[in-house]
């Protein structure tokens, strides 16, 4: 809006003046105000490269005509966008675009989304006016997600520059020069044998046709798609998709990235291209009861029926506490909350839990003890900010990929990258300084830093005295963990300890970004509250770029917790034994009383189930049989149930043994809400139609409880928002019109309050003022002995998600990671005479899976590791079922085994590493 | 297998002399690895990478981003074909053609037997001679297509009884 008043640099595009803040270029300045320019090399996410020239514009009184992507405007700069002589120059440059490839877009994917093709309509040309015939190559087809096809591409650079300083995965390349020029994958390999991860962000970055979903091939063009916006339904991280829909078929056929908060347009392999499982032949489509041994299919009337009397029956006979339900860390915010208000309201027990358990409870309890708040301090996109990034137990590259690439770009841009993980995992070709831990030895190697810290001087006195209730106590419980004492217990040498320590306690500002490495321990509360007493003794805490940041596993991980599937609070974390707080729900519920005793977390219900503590579980999208640790124990418990109830999208393990199976939709079949990782509460959009006649969980509820004889007036996913929302503190400001475009930083407490992206904002906790809390070194609850010599840790992998069901439904995604793999290190492998491809057979005191190994200097000498993904050969067969004493949760980091070849390799050692990058 | 050692231990030994190498000393490193081993083969590429910690692409780009590296074994004969003016106005392309088709491969390739690898190169100073064909560094000036393949057989020849002699 160009006013005459404002002060501040103005420049003249095309007769009128617009003002600008100084380091914008006339490009810039031009789009803001609506003025088209075409740009061809130009991209905001890359920057200007300055090769194409297709954006030039006339300034008075410099010659020639300038690349506005590139040229800084100035005061009083007077510019013209458009006139003969650009037009002529920009049309020259198209057309030489234009017969240097074979652009036909006739049979383009790209035809009605490319800019060529833009710039081509706008300027008027119709066929190119002279032909050169270069011999090109063929289309380089060989990955599974991306197609490079060179004859479309005009060299603008544009996917070199997104794959190297967007994402940083640093795979293209421009070999060669000038007229022999061409992009190339690592030193010119196929793009399927190079180190590429299939990110897809090269393919959103071309302006042309020439790097292409390989997918969406022929499955419609951008005209005949329709766009829903919504949340990716894999990690936590939430990135904000397009659905490109075609509604004929009733499917997805392509995704786009949003370039708004929290991933600017970026995604990884998972978001961008596992989406067909919605489409599934696999899916659950109609209700099942199990009759004779065998599940038969019902009707809606019949298994709701069925299941209400059932559930009836058992709690009026034992009482409410024999019943248990598990929300889930993958379902939406409206469903979790239905389920929980289900068990308090229409129940009567806090016997309500999920998938957090197993992961990060530690988190939610430790820094709530902490801090007030058990979440994620900071955002996501401040990790660009922060000087010194402290990364301890994340294999983000594979787990949370959309971080890693904020981070390797943090660390690529100059910021301190410390990496500390058991594994070499990828994460540290990035690091300034990598650290290899033993495993479970985060509280000695921890404390080591902070004596190290106060040693030197280095803590930040004003804010342990102005921002901490206990200061003195910290320095006093370090004194047993002088570095020397903790290198010896945590093998990293006391060099690498002065070191880390003189990074932390130096830097200007450091972000502490920790996951499942740190909670899923014995002593996982004990990790998560000694990652807060190191950040309190720094200091940076309650401002930008700095904070602790545990990245939440799941998609709605979050959420679920927020949402009250938690045996201890309700939504919004407030407590069941307040009795202020169990007195506003009860009226709100309209119910006579709210339970107030804490209810059992999940390993405990489970648990009960074998002497009749817990006669009902009710459990969705859970697959408690493949995720809870030592399965064959999971199993009896689960049998022992009198009436288990799974509602889910597929068949799996845990649903075979269900006596009523229920079909819910999956994420683009009903609205809802997400909470991502940065406590982002996120939109999701009823793209398609459920298949068959799945229904969503909140309307199951809703039937159950009609017949229970309660009415919950769930009748939308919104009306179930707006229920939870009259009792909510944290979350009372966000309703679904706030978060149409960009979601919301909870606590958000009244609809005027813009959401908080930093919590503890200058040092003030939630609860007041920080505490310390006491930790000490404990060992694994199964050290290896000499049977079981190893140690058996597991996680995630990039291509796969929780256990297989939405991946493996997915094309290309099992093609590109078919089967497990048990990494070993080299010397282990040697000493048992194991090569990468061999079959092996890893065993605990629990179990045995046979898998391919997988030797590889990832692992460090004494440590295997794999994954829970694939039912075939899951890693939950061997972990063990020790748990946190405070939350519950299980040490899937650490179990003992023991490792046998039994049989020799026979597919060719290269397929196995190209399997297992990165 | 031990070629492959003695390449490695040929690239290790170039690469002792960069400690903290960083992208500056790329292409002096590039050079040495050619110098040593006449190419650049793909090992050394990787290694040069690590080295350095740059990407794979990034070294190889910077490597054939100029024209002086090889990335495959040269021949045992090494043709160079030069196609500079002069050379051009004398018939070098056609000259060249028939070297392709006769040896049955292009430019920066080597003949499945190791015998011959082929290099399009400038002007190399004996215009006078033009078109001009350099078989190991020996100039052979008026090399119309029907005398190459001549020269050519030459070479091989004397490699062949090179080799009974032995
Ligand atoms: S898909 Fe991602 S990793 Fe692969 S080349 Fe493209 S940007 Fe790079
Ligand atoms: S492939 Fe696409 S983005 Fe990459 S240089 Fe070619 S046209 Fe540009
Ligand atoms: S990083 Fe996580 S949220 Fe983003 S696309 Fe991948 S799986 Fe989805
Ligand atoms: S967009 Fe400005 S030079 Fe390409
Ligand atoms: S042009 Fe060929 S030798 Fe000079």
């Amino acid at each position: 809006m160009p006013s005459t008043v404002a002060p501040g640099p103005k420049i003249t595009l095309d007769g009128k003046f617009f003002h600008f803040t100084a380091g914008q270029t006339v490009l810039e300045i031009a789009r803001e105000n609506g003025i088209k320019i075409p740009s061809l090399c130009y991209h905001r996410k890359t920057g200007p490269c300055a090769t194409c020239r297709v954006c030039v514009v006339e300034v008075e009184k410099m010659r020639g005509l300038q690349a506005s992507c590139s040229l800084p405007a100035s005061d009083g700069m007077v510019v013209k966008t458009h006139s003969k002589q650009i037009t002529e120059a920009r049309k020259c440059v198209v057309e030489l675009m234009l017969v240097n490839g074979q652009h036909n877009c006739m049979s383009c994917e790209r035809n009605g989304s490319c800019e060529l093709q833009d710039a081509a309509y706008e300027l008027g040309i119709e066929a190119p006016s002279y032909i050169v015939n270069d011999p090109v190559e063929p289309l380089d087809d060989s990955a599974e997600m991306v197609a490079l096809d060179r004859r479309k591409c005009i060299k603008c650079g544009r996917c070199i520059a997104a794959c190297n300083n967007v994402v940083v995965n640093e795979v293209l390349e421009l070999g060669k020069r000038g007229s022999q020029a061409r992009i190339i994958c690592n030193d010119d390999l196929k793009m399927g044998e190079s180190s590429c991860v299939q990110c897809g962000e090269c393919a959103q970055m071309c302006p042309v046709g020439a790097i292409i979903d390989k997918k969406s091939r022929g499955k419609g063009r951008s005209f005949a798609t329709e766009k829903v916006n919504t949340t990716c339904p894999y990690c936590g991280v939430g990135c904000q998709i397009a659905l490109h829909v075609d509604r004929q078929a009733n499917r997805v056929v392509r995704i786009t990235g949003r370039e708004v908060a929290p991933n600017d347009g970026m995604l990884c392999v998972k978001g961008r291209y596992g989406y067909e499982f919605h489409a599934s032949h696999n899916r659950l489509t109609h209700p099942m009861i199990r009759k004779n041994g065998k599940h038969v299919r019902v009707s809606w009337e019949d298994a709701l029926d069925y299941a209400a009397e059932r559930i009836k029956g058992i709690v009026d006979k034992h009482g409410p506490d024999v019943f248990s339900a598990l929300g889930s860390g993958r379902i939406t915010n409206e469903n979790n909350y239905a389920i929980a208000k289900f068990t308090r309201a229409v129940i009567g027990t806090n016997n309500i839990d999920h998938c957090a358990r197993t992961c990060h409870a530690p988190t939610v309890a430790g820094l709530a003890t902490a801090f007030g708040s058990g979440a994620a301090t900071n955002s996501i996109d401040e990790i660009l900010e922060a000087h010194v990034l402290f990364v301890i137990g994340s294999n983000m590259t594979e787990a949370h990929p959309v971080v890693s690439y904020y981070v390797k770009r943090a660390a690529k841009s100059g910021a301190t990258l410390i990496v500390c993980d058991p594994r070499k995992i990828d994460l540290a070709h990035w690091a300034s300084l990598y650290v290899q831990h033993r495993v479970g030895t985060d509280v000695p190697f921890l404390n080591g830093l902070i004596h190290e810290i106060f040693k030197n001087g280095w803590q930040n006195e004003t804010f342990l005295r102005n921002c901490t209730e206990n200061p003195d106590d910290i320095r006093k419980w370090v004194e047993d963990y002088p570095v020397e004492k903790a290198s010896e217990i945590c093998g990293v040498p006391v060099e690498m300890m002065r070191k880390v320590a003189r990074a932390l306690g130096t830097a200007k500002n450091v972000s502490i970004i920790y996951c499942l490495g740190i909670t899923e321990h014995i002593c996982g509360t004990d990790n998560v509250n000694t990652i807060a007493n190191l950040q309190m003794v720094l200091g940076h805490l309650g401002k930008r770029g700095g904070g602790v940041n545990p990245l939440r596993g799941q998609n709605n991980v979050q959420g679920a917790c927020d949402m009250g599937a938690l045996p201890n609070v309700h939504h919004n974390y407030q407590s069941v034994n307040d009795p202020r707080v169990a007195e506003k729900m009860a009226r709100d519920w309209g119910v006579p009383s709210v339970p107030t005793k804490p209810g059992y977390m999940l390993p405990t219900m489970l648990h009960k189930a074998q002497d009749g503590g817990t006669k009902v579980l009710f459990c969705v999208g859970d697959n408690t049989v493949q995720t809870e640790p030592n399965m064959a124990k999971t199993i009896k418990e689960i049998q022992a149930l009198e009436f288990f109830v799974v509602v889910d999208i597929f068949q799996n393990l845990t649903t075979q043994y269900a006596d009523v199976i229920l079909p819910d939709v999956c994420f683009n079949e009903d609205d809802g809400t997400y909470s991502n990782l940065e406590r982002r509460v996120q939109r999701l959009r009823k793209a398609v139609e459920p298949p068959g006649e799945a229904r969503p969980t909140w309307w199951i509820v809703q039937q159950l409880a009609q017949r229970l004889g309660v009415d919950l007036r769930f009748t939308s996913a919104q009306a179930v928002w707006e229920d939870m929302r009259r009792t909510s503190t944290a979350m009372a400001g966000i309703t679904y019109s706030r978060i149409e475009k960009i979601g919301i930083q909870w606590p958000c407490p009244t609809l005027e309050h813009p959401g908080t992206p930093i919590l503890h904002l200058d040092g003030k906790f939630t609860r007041g003022k920080g505490l310390f809390c006491r930790t000490d070194y404990r060992q694994q609850a199964e050290p290896p002995d000499s049977e079981y010599p190893l140690i058996l840790s597991t996680g995630r992998r990039l291509w796969h998600y929780h256990t297989g069901t939405q991946t493996r439904n997915s094309v290309g995604l099992e093609a590109m990671f078919p089967e497990e793999l048990l990494e070993i290190s080299e010397a282990d492998a040697g000493r048992l005479g194991i090569k990468t491809g061999d079959m092996v057979a890893a065993t605990s005191r629990r179990g045995s899976i046979t898998l391919k190994a997988w030797v590889t200097d990832r692992s460090p000498l004494g440590l295997c590791w794999t994954s829970f993904h694939f039912f075939e050969a899951c890693g939950n067969v061997l972990t063990i079922d020790a748990y946190d004493n405070v939350t519950k949760t299980p040490e899937y980091k650490a179990c003992a085994i023991k490792v046998t070849k039994v049989a020799d390799g026979t597919s060719p050692k290269a397929l196995i590493a190209r399997q297992a990058r990165p | 297998m031990n070629a492959i050692a003695s390449l490695d231990s040929d690239i290790i030994a170039v690469l002792k002399g960069y400690p903290d190498a960083t992208q500056d000393q790329l292409i002096p490193i590039l050079q040495d690895v050619q110098a040593r081993l006449g190419y650049l083969p793909r090992e050394a590429i990787l290694k040069i990478s690590d080295h350095c910690s740059l990407p794979v692409g990034r070294v190889y780009s910077v490597a054939t981003f100029y024209n002086q590296f090889r990335f495959r074994a040269p021949g045992r004969n090494h043709v160079q074909v030069c196609r500079g003016t002069a050379c051009h106005v004398k018939g070098s392309l056609s000259t060249l053609d028939t070297i392709r088709d006769h040896l049955e491969i292009d430019n920066e390739q080597t003949t499945h037997d190791g015998e011959f690898s082929l290099e399009v190169v400038a002007c190399v100073g004996a215009c006078g001679l033009a078109p001009v064909l350099c078989v190991n560094g020996n100039v052979h000036g008026s090399a119309a297509p029907d005398t190459v393949r001549k020269t050519l057989s030459s070479y091989r020849a004397k490699e062949k009884s090179h080799a009974a002699t032995r």
